[in-house]
């Protein structure tokens, strides 16, 4: 069949020792930077594209998405280590994954992050392989209103997101979407929320508002008395999972896999949602949902799972379509055009060894990335044992320099401060961070596919019903909303039972 | 003898001055050239300038680093340039927005005439009117009919505010003395993606984003807006051909220096410049991008001004007639 | 009063929340608001930020109602010192340039902790700007002026 051969011509393009050398060259690099504290996939990206220009076609291409998934799971080490999440797919896994290493579990976290994620990227790319044409023509049926409607679905799920108050977390996420839209209306280039600085014009620096209330206000928490605690991270017990800890996460590794491979072929931002989508799905399905929020494994291993798969399908866009997913696609289209291949829909046709090459690559780079990491978990966790003082100004400098490094922008540095005191002080109100961050991401989408969908329907709010995805979308929408709603009404009233007995 | 020591002085400083300049002229550049872009890394401003830029460099036998300062429509970036110091070593290449946002932005941090020297013209990069693949006419004649005949169903989508397509969409309404319902998506990808999916009916954006869909069949193309056919699309007739008679809208990329650089310098950067555009990669890349490198008279400080005044213009009246403004 | 249950963590909150809400809800009163077939900039920011308000009287609501932890200790000098270390990078990376304004950003940012010495907060941060100008400037090619016009007098 078509399908071996083009494997083949793929696995022999990739597996070429220059190839090969540079698919690690990029897993290295990728993992090396991304790890740095503040730093996610997109500013590696952007720091290191200058890099492959000099390249062949192929190999640069091979490099750059080992650079990607390299940055993913370097930034995940990061979410798990010191709660700084460098995107907002490890942002998710920052919630479960850091007090698991708080818990002194930090290599059991990153060893579940480090196979679900390989599982997942094996699994996507045979989707990749396999189905990247038939699924373009599924993504293409999205329009404004399909987009509307799985953001309500993502919306909803940020309830399943709070860990404490219920109305907080719906505060949080409104804020969040409010914080989101910071910056010029794209329909009448009204400028909103922007106090006159015309730098936050095309809105608040993601990375600055993730570093600011999750990492610059755990790093306050730990300042808070120092001088009566001197010991935050419990012994670390055991470098490895266990067994139980293998039957724990096989389940929301293959539904992490499904979700991110499913949203990760939606163009319009549908990988952002899998991370989370995927959490809501674990804490639901849960035998535990007590334990999420304080280490759950699953909490861990579905979001990370998810959001590796969303990275690799994102890839069916760029290469069947010609379109960039999300800013790192972008990057990416950017540097196939200085190598002189401008992406679009007849790249499988026109340069078959270079499509089926970047497939094969990622198989190798996933591959790569587990075999480099696991030993590398040791090191890892042994920087928990660097002394916390020593630590944060490390962080602080590299925030810094990953924040700058993007668009050059001070004011993205102002934001890292003004966000660092405002998420400390959520924090001390006892507000949690996550929610507030989907809001951030969801807000402006939110809005601008509402807006859209009523402008393509001429004013007709039924179109969000009556196009059967959209309606199929909000059913789910529903669906999620009376689950979470009936168990707690349920529990609440056998309380009240039992205070009566 | 007062005056004498005033005399003196005077030539004493005019030497130096004169030397000064000179030397520079002569041993500029010295050290690493910095080019702002005013776009993110990756978009088509981003890759002509790393191309270009990457041409110059052996030229001028000194590294030029691409900084991209990026934000409110390429206005930041050509800020940071307009109050950089004027030595040569902070440049801006920056495209059609430079002209068009002296009128999208009522209140700019610098004059937009006045902030800045010039370099030459890099590139003009035609655009292409296109539609989704299954709207009924079949020529640019027949486009516009359908266009007026259906003015509150047709959308045309764009890229944002001060975007090419944004631009050249105002300039399609401007005319065929029409408005239409236009639909905004941030960033081109968006845009396209619904123009694939036919959920939006028309587009006028640049061939470094259409040539390949419109060569996959994917997109319908009605015209392209260069004077005359391009290459790698013999078959879509120019706008005039197909009954627009002087619609030609164009995304120009130029290298601008702060004000006050020496004229030595910005002669010494046009030379380099005029050499790069004759480099072959850049040639074969902008070809593949269906745009060609600028001629020597257009790459020169004088081709430059002379199409930034006379944009400005030109775009005036088109976007104020539209009453959409960027802040 | 005493016997009032009280949480003043949540009545903080909810304060917080109401101000940010009108906050938001100000801004919004000087942009357009359109319809809800054809929203202006300001109708779907106007609904958020009503909800949030809304959402702050409902903590507000509750905190009288139960009472909670106490709010425990601020970081004062965690503040002081770390929230500055940034604005400092931003205020000075291009004048100074990235080696000096990397080694002030983190040696004020080293301060933030008490257990840490000056001769150790020295010898910290000129470490990471060490590291960082090695990998970021070198290696990379980041486009960051090491010595800025400041330093060159």
């Amino acid at each position: 069949m078509d399908l071996i051969s083009n494997l083949a011509l793929g696995f022999s393009t990739a597996a070429s020792p220059a190839n090969l050398a540079f698919c690690l060259i990029g897993v290295l690099l990728g993992t090396l930077i991304g790890v740095l504290p503040g730093i996610g996939a997109t500013a590696t990206i952007a720091m290191l594209l200058p890099i492959t220009f000099q390249l062949e076609p192929v190999s640069s291409l091979i490099m750059l998405a080992g650079i990607y998934y390299g940055a993913q799971y370097g930034g995940s080490t990061t979410a798990i280590l010191i709660n700084m999440p460098g995107e907002s797919s490890s942002a998710v896994t920052a919630i479960d994954g850091y007090q698991m290493a708080r818990k002194g579990r930090a290599g059991a976290a990153l060893s579940i992050a480090a196979l679900g994620s390989f599982f997942a990227g094996t699994v996507s790319t045979f989707l990749v392989a396999i189905f990247a044409l038939p699924l373009t023509a599924i993504a293409l049926k999205f329009g404004a209103a399909e987009y509307f409607s799985l953001m309500v679905v993502g919306l909803v799920s940020s309830i399943a997101l709070a860990h404490g108050s219920i109305v907080k977390a719906l505060a949080m996420v409104a804020l969040g979407l409010l914080l989101g839209l910071v910056g010029t209306d794209i329909y009448t280039g009204t400028p909103r929320f922007t106090l006159g600085i015309r730098e936050y014009a095309d809105g608040l620096n993601f990375v600055a508002v993730a570093v600011g209330v999750f990492g610059i206000a755990e790093i306050l928490r730990n300042l808070e008395g120092e001088k009566n605690r001197t010991v935050l991270m419990a012994k670390v017990s055991g470098l490895w999972p266990t067994k139980e800890d293998f039957k724990r996460m096989a389940a929301p590794v293959l539904r992490g896999t499904a979700i991110g491979s499913a949203l990760g072929i939606l163009p319009g931002g549908g990988a952002i949602l899998a991370a989370f989508a995927s959490y809501t799905v674990e804490k639901r399905v849960s035998d535990h949902p007590e334990e999420f929020g304080h280490g759950a494994i699953a909490g861990v291993a579905g979001p990370e799972s998810a959001n590796n798969a969303g990275a690799q399908t994102s890839f069916i866009p760029l290469l069947t379509l010609g379109i960039p997913a999300n800013p790192v696609m972008a990057l990416m289209v950017g540097a196939m055009i200085i190598q002189g291949i401008v992406p679009g829909p007849n790249v499988a046709t026109e340069q078959p060894t270079l499509f089926w090459g970047i497939i094969a690559s990622m198989w190798i780079g996933n591959l790569m990335l587990v075999v480099l990491n696991l030993p590398l978990i040791g090191l890892w966790v042994k920087l928990l044992t660097v002394p916390y003082y020593v630590l944060f100004p490390i962080i602080m400098a590299f925030c810094s320099i990953g924040v700058y490094s993007v668009n050059s922008n001070v004011y993205d540095l102002y934001a890292v401060a003004l966000f660092g005191l405002g998420g400390y002080l959520l924090v001390k109100l006892r507000c949690e961070p996550a929610p507030l961050l989907l809001g951030f991401v969801l807000g402006p989408l939110l809005e601008e596919n509402l807006r859209r969908a009523m402008i393509l329907s001429r004013g007709d709010p039924t179109t969000f019903v009556t196009r059967p995805i959209s309606a199929i979308l909000l059913a789910i929408a529903l669906a999620v909303l009376v689950v979470v709603f009936l168990p707690s009404v349920k529990k609440k009233r056998e309380e009240v039972f039992q205070e009566e007995d | 003898m007062k005056i004498l020591k005033a005399l003196f002085g005077a030539s004493a400083v005019l030497a130096a001055g004169l030397l000064a300049t000179s030397a520079l002229g002569q041993t500029y550049p010295e050290r690493t050239i910095t080019m702002v872009v005013p776009f993110s890394a990756g978009g088509p401003t981003d890759t002509v300038t790393r191309l270009v830029a990457e041409a110059m460099s052996k030229d001028l036998g000194q590294q030029i680093v691409v900084e991209n300062v990026g934000g409110a429509g390429g206005t930041l970036g050509a800020g940071r340039v307009a109050s950089a110091d004027a030595d040569g070593y902070t440049l801006l290449l920056h495209h059609i927005g430079m002209a068009t946002s002296a009128t999208l932005y009522r209140k700019l941090a610098y004059d937009t005439l006045g902030a800045f020297e010039y370099v030459g013209l890099v590139t003009d990069v035609p655009m292409t009117i296109v539609a989704r693949k299954d709207l009924e006419p079949t020529d640019l004649k027949g486009l516009i009919e359908y266009m007026k005949g259906n003015k509150d169903t047709v959308t045309v989508a764009n890229a944002g505010i001060g975007a090419a397509s944004h631009l050249c969409g105002m300039m399609l309404m401007s005319a065929l003395q029409t408005q239409f319902t236009t639909v905004p998506y941030k960033g081109t990808g968006p845009a396209m993606t619904d123009l694939l999916g036919g959920q939006v009916d028309v587009m006028c954006d640049q061939t470094t984003n259409t040539t390949k869909q419109i060569q996959g069949g994917t997109i319908k193309a009605y015209a392209v807006t260069s004077p005359a056919r391009l290459g790698n699309l013999p078959d879509v007739p120019t706008a005039e051909e197909g009954g627009l008679p002087g619609f030609q809208v164009g995304i120009w990329h130029g290298i601008y220096a702060p004000k006050g650089t020496p004229a030595e310098v910005t002669e010494r950067l046009s030379k380099s410049l005029q050499l790069a555009l004759k480099d072959p990669n850049v040639v074969a890349r902008f070809a593949e991008l269906g745009t060609a490198p600028s001629s020597d008279a257009d790459a020169t400080p004088a081709g430059l001004k002379a199409k930034l005044e006379s944009e400005i213009a030109r775009w005036k009246p088109v976007i104020e007639a539209a009453g959409q403004y960027a802040d | 009063m005493k016997n009032l249950q009280f949480d003043s963590t949540n009545a903080i909150c909810g304060l917080t929340f109401i101000a940010l809400g009108g906050f938001f809800i100000y801004q919004c009163l000087s942009l357009e608001l359109g319809t809800a077939l054809r929203m202006g900039p300001g109708y779907f920011p106007l609904a958020l930020a009503t909800i949030l308000t809304f959402l702050g009287v409902v903590v507000l609501g509750q905190s009288t109602r139960v009472q909670g932890e106490p709010i425990g200790p601020i970081a004062v000098r965690g503040m002081l010192f770390i929230l500055p270390a940034p604005v400092f990078f931003g205020l000075t990376v291009r004048g100074l340039g990235f080696v000096p304004s990397l080694f002030f950003a983190a040696l004020i940012a080293a301060f933030a902790s008490s257990r840490m010495k000056p001769g150790m907060a020295v010898v910290l941060a000129a470490a990471i700007t060490l590291f960082s100008v090695v990998v970021f400037s070198y290696a990379l090619g980041l486009p960051f002026v090491r010595f800025g016009p400041w330093t060159r007098l």
